[in-house]
């Protein structure tokens, strides 16, 4: 329909760890306002193209644009990722810790702190605001590590794995928020899920957009685990559904 | 730059808006003066008299033993020990001197006896009778060949742990019989006090312009600076550690990464932590200062001229720039660390190198203060990781020339710039290493990698 601008573009990325190949002439391309699943066994890269699209690790061929531009300082500033190990500081007040995670994405203190008024507001935690995370239970942890992946309003939105852990009521709740950002223009969502993913996080995905498929075979009785692709002609397969009319 | 003060200022409120700062801060020199004080205060304690019998079938000895027990006797010698320890004493803490000299004296208390024609048998058996039944705290045989140098004197005594009456009752017979043989070689008490009289020792300092200075005093400040020093260097080099570690084990590196450079989070650690170390040890310096300050006032004032050690303005600014090189050593060798291990406790493990080196250079300070001229003090003042410690301490002995505590900068910063560069390979990879310790030769790897 209208030519949308490209939020990330992956282009032949390869990562090597020492002798084991971790991600293999890597290619796909995410245009903005829409939606991705990113999926795949354990050990298929998906963790590692993450890392080198939010700036962690840097590709050792090959190329990742964010926005059009290669990825930098600036660019970091408009991802939000929340990564699939998480925590918060343990004896940290949690609006300190927000007002922190804020401040290393550029945002004014007084910004970050209407926000973080209009987030914990909104999930309900208001009252746990000058609590330790050490008082919080372990959903309401989860919720403040959305929060600190948002407060910033970033254009890309990276959800590693973000039911698991969540209980229902809370899943219900996290839907509305996604579904809400999704709603947004320019706003583009990435959302990776394993084989073990849980009922919702396979509805996200399958509701996606598209879906970027990371595939890999473990060969069984090797003593290290070696990585092959399923299909030698693709490297990693790439496969992108378009729903609807877009 | 600022996300990198973002990370400053995070680690240095961290630190510093907490309880625990504010108690160590205030407490450490609250814990200072209980070291030097409390033992003073112990031994002024005042026990009960020591009952005593002195049995002595010669007759020679006892009286004198007796004379040298006395009261006043006892406090002129507590008296004399304490100013030959003490110089200069102000009028108030010689009137304190004097009570407890006098608590001291008035320890004995003779008891009347009879030995007359009983043997040493039956003496020791009454007498430990008199002990059991608790009419009697010690008693003391003098032997009749008392003169002989293999003469040995009896002492039972029901504290005979108590080790001040034992050496007090120790002096009071060696003087005792140590008279008595002079006396018997027809020398008389008056020639005897002119022999026995004691040599004293007055320690001067000559610097090299020339001028006289106490030397007591800056031993005692060299010491408080070496501990100063080492104390807060472990104490915020395992702050940065487990700071690293719970940013490890809690995965929030995974998200802080994603936000800055890891080499400005790193360092934005290191200068806030340093800060907050800075901060504490301002606090710690301006207090005694102060301090030292209207103790001099009131001194003088009361016109007594007390000697204290002389610190200049550079001596104080050497001590600030020596903490802050030592602090960036030893805080870059714990960053590394706990980049490496997976727990705080298998950091603690592998935190022996750095307080290894701590301890080398603590001793090495002890070295300095008896000759800080010579050679090894040279050399372990301008060695990197010793310098931060042994420097400022030699410059509180005496101050080196200054291309020696130049020389001992530059040497600092190139070590502290090639920590940096190794502690930031690690860092970069290390932070994002779950579930196990990294081992020796993989980081080596990361070093070379990156």
């Amino acid at each position: 329909m209208d030519e949308r601008k490209t939020t990330l573009r992956v282009e032949n990325v390869f990562k090597y760890y020492g002798e084991f190949t971790a991600v293999k002439n890597l290619s796909f391309e995410v245009k903005a306002g829409r939606v991705f699943g990113f999926l795949g066994p354990n050990g298929a890269g998906k963790t590692t193209t993450i890392r080198m699209i939010v700036g962690i690790n840097y590709p050792d061929e090959g190329r990742i644009e964010l926005f059009g531009n290669r990825i930098s300082g600036e660019m970091q500033n408009r991802i939000g990722y929340l990564p699939e190990e998480r925590g918060l500081y343990k004896k940290m007040k949690i609006v300190d810790q927000l007002r922190y995670f804020a401040a290393l994405k550029n945002v004014s203190s007084k910004t970050a702190d209407e926000r973080i008024d209009f987030w914990l507001e909104r999930m309900n935690l208001s009252e746990w605001k000058k609590k330790k995370t050490t008082d919080l239970s372990k959903g309401m942890q989860q919720k403040i590590q959305f929060i600190s992946t948002v407060l910033h309003n970033p254009d890309l939105l990276i959800l590693d794995e973000p039911f698991s852990g969540l209980d229902p009521l809370n899943v219900e709740f996290m839907m509305d928020v996604i579904a809400e950002f999704k709603s947004l223009e320019d706003k583009t969502l990435i959302a990776k899920i394993t084989e073990h993913a849980d009922e919702k996080e396979i509805q996200l995905v399958e509701n996606a957009d598209a879906q970027i498929l990371l595939k890999r075979l473990i060969e069984s009785g090797a003593s290290i685990s070696k990585f092959e692709q399923i299909e030698p002609s693709l490297n990693d397969i790439f496969i992108e559904k378009i729903k609807g009319n877009q | 730059m600022r996300k990198f003060l973002a990370v400053v200022k995070h680690e240095y409120k961290k630190i510093v808006l907490k309880w625990s700062f504010l108690l160590a801060t205030l407490l450490f020199p609250v814990l200072a003066a209980a070291f030097a004080i409390v033992p003073a205060l112990i031994f002024s304690i005042k026990g009960e008299a020591t009952r005593i019998v002195i049995v002595d079938q010669t007759g020679k000895v006892a009286p004198r033993v007796q004379a040298n027990l006395a009261n006043d006797k006892l406090a002129a010698r507590a008296d004399k020990a304490a100013r030959d320890s003490l110089k200069d004493l102000s009028a108030s803490q010689e009137e304190r001197m004097k009570r407890n000299a006098e608590q001291f004296g008035g320890n004995f208390k003779f008891v009347e006896y009879s030995a007359d024609e009983k043997s040493f048998e039956q003496i020791k058996r009454e007498l430990n009778q008199k002990l059991t039944a608790d009419e009697l705290d010690a008693y003391l045989i003098v032997p009749s060949d008392f003169e002989a140098a293999a003469a040995k004197f009896e002492f039972f005594s029901r504290k005979a742990g108590d080790f001040v009456i034992n050496s007090a009752l120790e002096e009071a017979v060696n003087e005792a019989v140590r008279s008595q043989r002079l006396a018997d070689a027809n020398i008389s008490e008056a020639q005897l006090k002119d022999l026995s009289q004691k040599v004293e020792l007055n320690v001067r300092k000559i610097n090299e312009t020339g001028a006289e200075k106490d030397g007591d005093s800056s031993f005692v400040v060299g010491i408080i600076v070496a501990i100063m020093i080492y104390i807060t260097l472990l104490i915020y080099g395992q702050q940065i550690m487990s700071a690293v570690v719970e940013e490890k084990e809690t995965r929030i590196a995974e998200i802080l990464f994603s936000s800055a450079k890891p080499f400005e989070l790193m360092m934005g650690k290191l200068v806030g932590v340093g800060l907050a170390g800075l901060t504490q040890i301002a606090i710690w310096i301006i207090s005694a200062l102060v301090l030292i300050g209207i103790g001099l006032a009131q001194m003088s004032a009361a016109g007594m001229d007390i000697s204290i050690p002389d610190i200049t303005p550079l001596m104080v600014v050497c001590f600030f720039i020596f903490f802050l090189l030592g602090f960036f050593i030893y805080a870059t060798i714990y960053a590394l660390i706990g980049s490496m291990v997976t727990t705080v406790q298998e950091g603690g493990q592998f935190a022996f190198p750095p307080i290894l080196l701590l301890v080398i250079a603590f001793y090495f300070s002890f070295a300095v203060i008896r000759d800080p001229n010579s050679r090894l003090s040279f050399w372990t003042s301008i060695a990197p990781f010793f310098a931060p410690i042994v420097m400022p301490v030699r410059i509180m002995a005496e101050m080196p020339p200054f291309w020696h505590i130049a020389l001992a900068i530059l040497l600092n910063v190139l070590a502290i710039a090639g920590l940096v560069w190794l502690a930031a390979r690690v860092y970069r990879v290390g932070m994002l290493m779950y579930g196990k310790r990294a081992t020796i030769p993989e980081v080596w790897k990361w070093i070379r990698q990156s």
